[in-house]
């Protein structure tokens, strides 16, 4: 009996074991190579350095400027870069792609948008502006930024890795008092 | 494979363990995030929205309209201007889907000629424009160096327009009398009002005036002349209680069905039902005795140029029109003729309109006469009347022809359908006798035929005797933008950019009474491979040079436009309109707005950016322009053309149908076709946004669904849904039946606009094309393409 006993607590030891290691590969699955594999990792066309003096404004909003209708401009046109780099400027790589690529071709630069928010999300950033919503509380702070980080598309949704998640868009306006209704972003 | 103990506690610790990750979570909330936002799905470009102001020229309805813009290059939706007074923010179904044939797979991006047999797509070969032109260019020059240029022919659209003036002179320039337009209804209202008021300008009507309308089958809901406007006017019929519509029509449609009133008389019968009315007014003394002693000729008795006695309109509707007399044709109880003849004359600002569909084909002149007269005997001729004819919009008139030699004595052979048809006594938009003269062989063969903004090969009625005159033309050049049927069967397409591509204009709105003028500016930029027609034309005069360059002298169609407008600033009539406020249709005659342009430039400058030009309405009585200086409802015109008839209605407004061919026997019933506002029946398809709202009875599958009533599918054994054949003495189709007590007994009724072989999948064979089996009358008055009714056989398929 009692070497039965012997072995049927090692063999439950030995369960245990099997069961844990299972769960501690799913964790590792889970939290770090499922992120991994989920997101794919996209370089922007040109490399834009916010933190170049002449690219550094009296602020953001002498580039991402808003229209006389209140609607967001978003990323500048090539227009706005043609305004200075007609012509090289620097021996900078980033500025002759630039250039090359897309100043004498005429074409617009495909930028990878961070903060694009799904079609089924209305966002307006002229009432959120009006509130007094720094710009760095939703975008990641670009002051000293030389390098643009890597754009991480997720492989399913097709948006990148940095949109905001709705939790994060009610938390707010459930602090600031805002609507929570479906349709005040669902239109 | 065994599953051993181990691998299931390893996989329950993975399962348990994936739960305590993100892993499942985000999973699941990105699929739904995907779902929704399938990429393959439609998705507006993200840009700057920006509005571009026009004016919609889908059909001639003259909305403002304005296109929504990303980035001033890709059009996202169009909706109504509010600041238009003619559709105050309100758009059509086929307006709002204009979008759809700007992006379309069937546009034609650049010039193609065809290398192979005509009607092989395949053998569509892209050329340049200068090899186009110099080729096109090359046999115009020939036609018109050797005094042929009657050999040249075309047809264009039917919408009112300064392009349709400039093909005009152009035709007569190069020496070619034989230009037509596609035929619609106010072909035969324009002879009709210049054998009445001696002028060739259709009667126009002031629905927004009028308290009491009775309408002979006209489609005011259905999208006939200005929609929005026929809308505006319902609205206030019906929001203020100001109006009450009573809708004479075989059919209960779309207008029948929002009536105050629906009389479903037999079809073909309305001007019976209509000169049964003006008995009753007559024999009442109900009418307008004092405007028809002192305005009217041909009402009483009257002699004629040879001082022979001629019986006036009295006399015959007192003899020949008694409601008992017309009940038999009408099917209508002649009580009811009695009581609604009895409210007509009751009703102060009651009115008269008429005309079937959307007023696609002109109707038996007889029968616009008999409306007419009916408006007449209630005074609508009147300065405060309701009925007026559409006035002239003074833009600098086009600059006298220059004709050379060889122009001049190509001039002098008389138009080919003229030539063949000596008994047609006045020359209107003949486009069927003309067709039938090619077919026939006339005194001269046509050797090229040109066709701009129309697709004859599909939305003529009977398009077959096209097909068949095409085997007798050498050349066909077709200005379309689309692959359509005409497109297809041509030797050369030279592809025009699409409405919203372009400038143009638009001269009036048919049925109103207001003077309207409009300039539709581009909202996007043509594709290098297109280029308007007016420009090709304005190329081709330079091509030929002498005096067809010199009849043509602006160096781009823009320009031509600006030259027009700048006449119209110049005669100081008329006023910009720049508010939706102004009530154009309440405007009667001599209340001209304030002139609010300076010059030719301010006024361009206004008119491209969305608002329209308008003025009064002119008094029909102060425009008279016939032999005794009154109206007449005895048309001593026609004597004057030749017509020495014995009988004396021959003068006279009366009911003269024209019986279908067939036995009775053989084709027991009749085949009426009809339009409804969802479905486009002239140049351009119907779009798919269009097509996805016809309901499951008309349009199931691809099966086009005939209306018929109970009792006539059921001797046939034919039930909801079934698959029959029908059939004409022109052809025969395959439909399904829907059952309706809306039709009338023994009538069968076939949506108009379907069954197109040509476009892309969305369109091509959809339903069929009943054109193909309806039949058309020649009005022996005016040779005039007519259609009320075609003889018809169904049977179970």
């Amino acid at each position: 009996m009692r070497e039965k006993s012997n072995e049927s607590s090692g063999k439950s030891a030995i369960g245990v074991l099997v069961f844990l290691a299972g769960f501690a590969v799913a964790l590792i699955f889970g939290w770090v190579v499922f992120p991994e594999l989920l997101y794919s990792q996209k370089s922007q066309p040109v490399n834009f350095s916010h933190a170049l003096p002449d690219h550094q404004g009296a602020g953001c909003e002498d580039c991402h400027a808003f229209r006389e209708d209140g609607s967001y401009t978003g990323i500048p046109k090539i227009a706005k870069c043609q305004e200075c780099h007609e012509s090289p400027m620097t021996e900078s790589p980033d500025e002759k792609v630039l250039l090359e690529e897309y100043i004498q071709k005429e074409k617009e630069i495909p930028w990878l948008v961070y903060a694009y928010q799904p079609d089924n999300v209305h966002f307006s950033h002229a009432p959120h502006k009006a509130k007094g919503v720094e710009c760095v509380q939703c975008h990641r702070d670009v002051a000293n930024e030389q390098k643009n980080p890597p754009f991480r598309e997720n492989r399913l949704t097709g948006y990148s890795k940095s949109t905001m998640k709705m939790d994060v868009c009610e938390k707010c306006h459930a602090e600031q008092m805002a609507s929570n209704n479906c349709e005040i972003c669902h239109k | 494979m065994s599953f051993s103990r181990r691998a299931f506690l390893f996989t329950a610790g993975a399962i348990g363990g994936t739960l305590f990750t993100p892993l499942p979570w985000k999973l699941v909330d990105d699929s739904a995030i995907w779902s929704q936002n399938w990429r393959w799905r439609p998705s507006p470009q993200r840009g700057e929205i920006t509005k571009a102001p026009s004016i919609c020229t889908l059909c001639d309805g003259g909305c403002g309209i304005q296109a929504r813009l990303v980035d001033n290059k890709r059009a996202i939706l169009i909706e109504g201007t509010p600041s238009h007074p003619v559709n105050r923010g309100g758009v059509c179904a086929l307006g709002a889907a204009g979008l759809q044939f700007v992006y379309a797979s069937y546009r034609i991006s650049q010039p193609l000629k065809q290398t192979k047999k005509r009607g092989e797509t395949a053998g569509f070969q892209p050329v340049s424009w200068d090899e186009a032109l110099k080729e096109i260019g090359g046999k115009l020059n020939r036609l018109h160096t050797e005094n042929r240029a009657n050999s040249l022919a075309g047809i264009i659209s039917n919408r009112p327009s300064s392009m349709a003036d400039l093909w005009t002179q152009f035709f007569k320039s190069c020496g070619s009398p034989n230009l037509f337009r596609m035929p619609d209804h106010s072909d035969s209202l324009v002879l009709a009002s210049s054998l009445m008021t001696g002028r060739a300008s259709a009667p126009v009507f002031a629905l927004e005036r009028a308290s009491y309308v009775l309408s002979f089958g006209a489609s005011l809901l259905e999208g006939r002349d200005s929609f929005p406007r026929n809308q505006s006017a319902y609205a206030q019929w019906r929001q203020q209680g100001s109006g009450k519509l009573i809708q004479i029509e075989s059919h209960c449609s779309l207008t029948a069905a929002k009536a105050d009133r629906w009389i479903a008389a037999a079809p073909g019968s309305e001007a019976a039902l209509a000169l049964a009315i003006a008995h009753v007014l007559i024999k009442e003394k109900a009418y307008d005795a004092d405007f028809m002693s002192n305005a009217v000729f041909g009402f009483e008795d009257w002699a004629d140029v040879q001082g022979k006695a001629r019986k006036g309109f009295k006399s015959y509707v007192l003899e020949a029109c008694a409601p008992e007399q017309m009940a038999g044709i009408t099917g209508v109880d002649p009580a009811m003729i009695r009581e609604i003849a009895k409210e007509f004359a009751t009703h102060k600002n009651a009115l008269v309109i008429w005309g079937s569909g959307s007023a696609s084909h002109p109707n038996n002149i007889y029968h616009d006469l008999a409306f007419m007269a009916l408006n007449i005997l209630k005074g609508n001729f009147k300065a405060d009347g309701l009925m007026m004819i559409q006035p002239a919009i003074p833009l600098a008139p086009m600059p006298e022809v220059q004709l050379d030699a060889g122009a001049q004595s190509s001039l002098q052979k008389p138009r080919l359908d003229l030539a063949q048809a000596k008994n047609t006594l006045m020359a209107g938009n003949a486009v069927y006798p003309f067709l039938d003269a090619v077919v026939k062989g006339g005194i001269y063969p046509i050797e090229m035929l040109w066709v701009d903004e129309c697709n004859p090969a599909h939305s003529l009625l009977e398009p077959q005797i096209f097909e068949t005159a095409l085997t007798k033309i050498s050349t066909l050049v077709s200005f379309s933008s689309y692959m359509d049927e005409t497109a297809q069967m041509a030797d050369w397409i030279l592809p025009a950019p699409t409405a919203l591509e372009r400038y143009d204009d638009v001269m009036g709105i048919p049925g109103a009474p207001f003077a309207y003028y409009a300039i539709s500016a581009p909202v996007l930029p043509a594709p290098a491979g297109n280029r308007h027609a007016g420009d090709v034309v304005l190329s081709l005069a330079k091509a030929v040079g002498g005096n067809v360059q010199g009849s043509l002298p602006w160096p781009d169609f823009q320009s031509f436009l600006k030259a027009r407008v700048a006449g119209l600033a110049e005669s100081a009539k008329g006023a910009v309109a720049e508010s939706a406020d102004i009530q154009l249709g309440k405007l009667k005659p001599g209340e001209s707005p304030k002139t609010n342009f300076t010059s030719g430039d301010k006024l361009w400058e206004k008119l491209v950016a969305g608002a329209c030009w308008y003025d009064a309405p002119v008094d029909p009585m102060m425009s008279l322009a016939t032999t005794s200086g009154k109206v007449e409802l005895a048309c001593q015109k026609l004597q004057a053309t030749g017509l020495d008839a014995a009988q004396d209605t021959i003068y006279l407004p009366h009911y003269a149908p024209l019986a279908p061919s067939g036995s009775e026997t053989e084709f027991p019933l009749l085949l009426v076709g009809y339009e409804t506002q969802i479905l486009s029946i002239q140049y351009l398809p119907n779009p798919p946004f269009l097509t996805k709202m016809l309901p499951d009875t008309l349009l199931k599958g691809n099966d086009l669904l005939v209306q018929v009533h109970p009792k006539t599918a059921q001797p046939l054994g034919l039930n909801e849904g079934d698959q029959a054949k029908i059939k004409t003495p022109q052809g025969e189709l395959s439909v399904r039946v829907h059952l309706t007590p809306g039709s009338r007994p023994g009538v069968v009724y076939a949506a108009q606009g379907l069954g197109h072989e040509a476009y892309d999948e969305f369109i091509k064979g959809k339903g069929v094309n009943v054109n193909r089996i309806t039949e058309v009358q020649l009005d022996p008055v005016t040779g005039l393409g007519t259609t009320w009714a075609t003889r018809a056989q169904l049977v179970r398929a």
